[in-house]
């Protein structure tokens, strides 16, 4: 592992980075957008958001991509490389989001809500300031955990010729002829992105704890 | 509009309510004057709660009328129409609620659940909800706990912030039910004394209570419910020492 090496590594890093960190801050805010609906219980659009998410956690992310990339031509749309990554991943992490967001709705506590209403809180003021700031608590050690598979399910935007930090260990070593350094190194920074991921949740759940007390 | 008698903090006309087959009240009178403490007893699934969630609405009744100071909650008699969300929370601004399990809200330390509807309901400045949130902390005896959390606190202590919380709305009327049934024995003191407190201080309050004592002592009125009618209503003096039913007396007696 050269200078030149390293760099390129670093840029398959950034690459993984920015796509992911695009797909999960969308995703996130889609997903709760996604169980709010669901909480409304719209006939019709209920069930379309169900077989949404049913569709996209069943489906492997690799299938995905690969499928948006290819299909969205035939809808006349008309997409790069990195744009589909980002839907694809946003589509498929904001599925497991709004589940997520979902179960923190439907646990809430009833009671929190009748004391809001008895004090004159209109059911807009409730959720925005006793319960949406709770729902964040509880979540987010679900959230941050979905944002770290999500990472690690990124490379399979390589499919559609992304170089990621996985792929760029391809490109490396077919220079180097030496496939493992490059791989380690990998290994290393994706262990790096995801511990400062879990060093968040364990933030999280403590706080998240002390809630529920 | 308005009511006749603008006297009364509560005004329930024959209110009745049902969960599908059961009826739960039936044509309930009660006037409550202002500055009235009007003690409800009963056992439990009379109605009593339901009586209490009626008149701020949290419970639809099917049928009467409930006056608040004077203005008809859940119907907008000059539009002629049921009240809107909003119509509905500006008129329960002017009641408060005390319950049984506190119902604090648990990311906001205590001065900040006080200070909460003030600021986001009535569009207090944050400074002057301060300074009344600390004002009523230090009436139930919280002050020094001020920046805790809920969770931190003990039942008595809880059930204190959360009176302090109803009153920072300053309502007509404050409805507490069952505020010292979730207590420890040794905490139901305190809070009932934050409550006789109120009482002479003048705040009208409807108590949903089993403490028969605190009744007799702070009561202007004592209201009786069995299986969703008041079969008794009068002073506590003639309540606890010369019931006028077979049924009163009974409870009484087991109470005891
Ligand atoms: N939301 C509800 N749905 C159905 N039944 C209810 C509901 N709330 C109360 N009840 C019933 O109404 C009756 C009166 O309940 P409640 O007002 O809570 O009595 P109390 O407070 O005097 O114990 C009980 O039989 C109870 O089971
Ligand atoms: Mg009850």
């Amino acid at each position: 592992m050269n200078g030149q090496a390293w760099l390129l590594l670093l840029e398959g890093a950034w690459t993984t980075l920015w796509l992911c960190g695009i797909a999960i801050s969308i995703g996130v805010v889609l997903g709760l957008g996604v169980a709010l609906v669901r909480m409304a219980k719209i006939p019709f659009v209920d069930q379309i958001l169900v077989l949404y998410i049913s569709l996209a956690r069943a489906t492997p992310l690799v299938t995905f991509v690969l499928f948006l990339f290819l299909s969205a031509p035939m809808f006349g749309i008309n997409m790069n490389r990195n744009t589909a990554a980002i839907v694809a991943m946003t589509l498929n992490t904001a599925a497991f989001n709004a589940e997520i967001w979902r179960a923190a709705f439907l646990s809430f506590s009833r009671d929190q809500r009748e004391a809001a209403l008895a004090c004159g809180m209109t059911g807009g003021v409730f959720f925005r300031r006793i319960m949406l700031p709770q729902m964040i608590t509880s979540s987010l050690p679900g959230l941050v955990n979905e944002m770290s598979f999500l990472i690690k399910g990124s490379p399979a935007i390589a499919v559609i010729g992304i170089v990621d930090l996985t792929r760029v260990t391809n490109r490396i070593s077919a220079v180097t002829y030496e496939p493992l350094p490059p791989i380690l190194c990998a290994a290393l920074l994706y262990m790096l992105i995801i511990s400062v991921l879990l060093k968040l949740q364990a933030m999280a759940e403590k706080k998240a704890n002390r809630l529920a007390m | 509009m308005s009511d006749s008698n603008a006297a009364l903090a509560v005004s329930i006309k024959r209110m009745s309510k049902s969960f599908g087959d059961i009826e739960v009240l039936r044509d309930i009178d009660l006037e409550v004057k202002k500055g009235e403490v009007v003690s409800v007893l009963g056992s439990s699934g009379s109605g009593k709660s339901t009586m209490l969630r009626c008149i701020n609405w949290l419970e639809v009744p099917d049928r009467g009328s409930i006056h608040i100071a004077g203005e008809r909650i859940g119907v907008n008699e000059a539009a002629g129409r049921k009240m809107n969300n909003k119509e509905l929370a500006t008129l329960r601004a002017k009641t408060g609620m005390v319950f049984q399990g506190f119902n604090l809200w648990p990311h906001l330390t205590v001065i900040q659940n006080v200070m909460e509807a003030p600021i986001y309901v009535k569009g207090m400045a944050k400074d002057q909800a301060r300074a009344i949130a600390e004002q009523l902390l230090e009436k139930v005896g919280m002050s020094e706990r001020k920046d805790a959390y809920p969770f931190t606190l003990s039942g008595g202590q809880k059930q204190r912030v959360a009176i302090a919380r109803a009153l920072a709305m300053s309502p007509e009327v404050i409805l507490f039910d069952e505020p010292t049934s979730a207590l420890d024995p040794e905490r139901v003191g305190e809070v009932l004394q934050v409550m006789k407190n109120l009482s002479s201080e003048g705040y009208t309050m409807i108590v949903v209570t089993h403490e028969m004592e605190f009744a007799r002592a702070v009561s202007d009125q004592v209201v009786f419910l069995e299986k969703g009618l008041i079969i008794e209503k009068s002073a506590p003096d003639k309540f606890f020492s010369n019931p006028e039913t077979e049924r009163v007396r009974k409870f009484l007696e087991l109470s005891n």
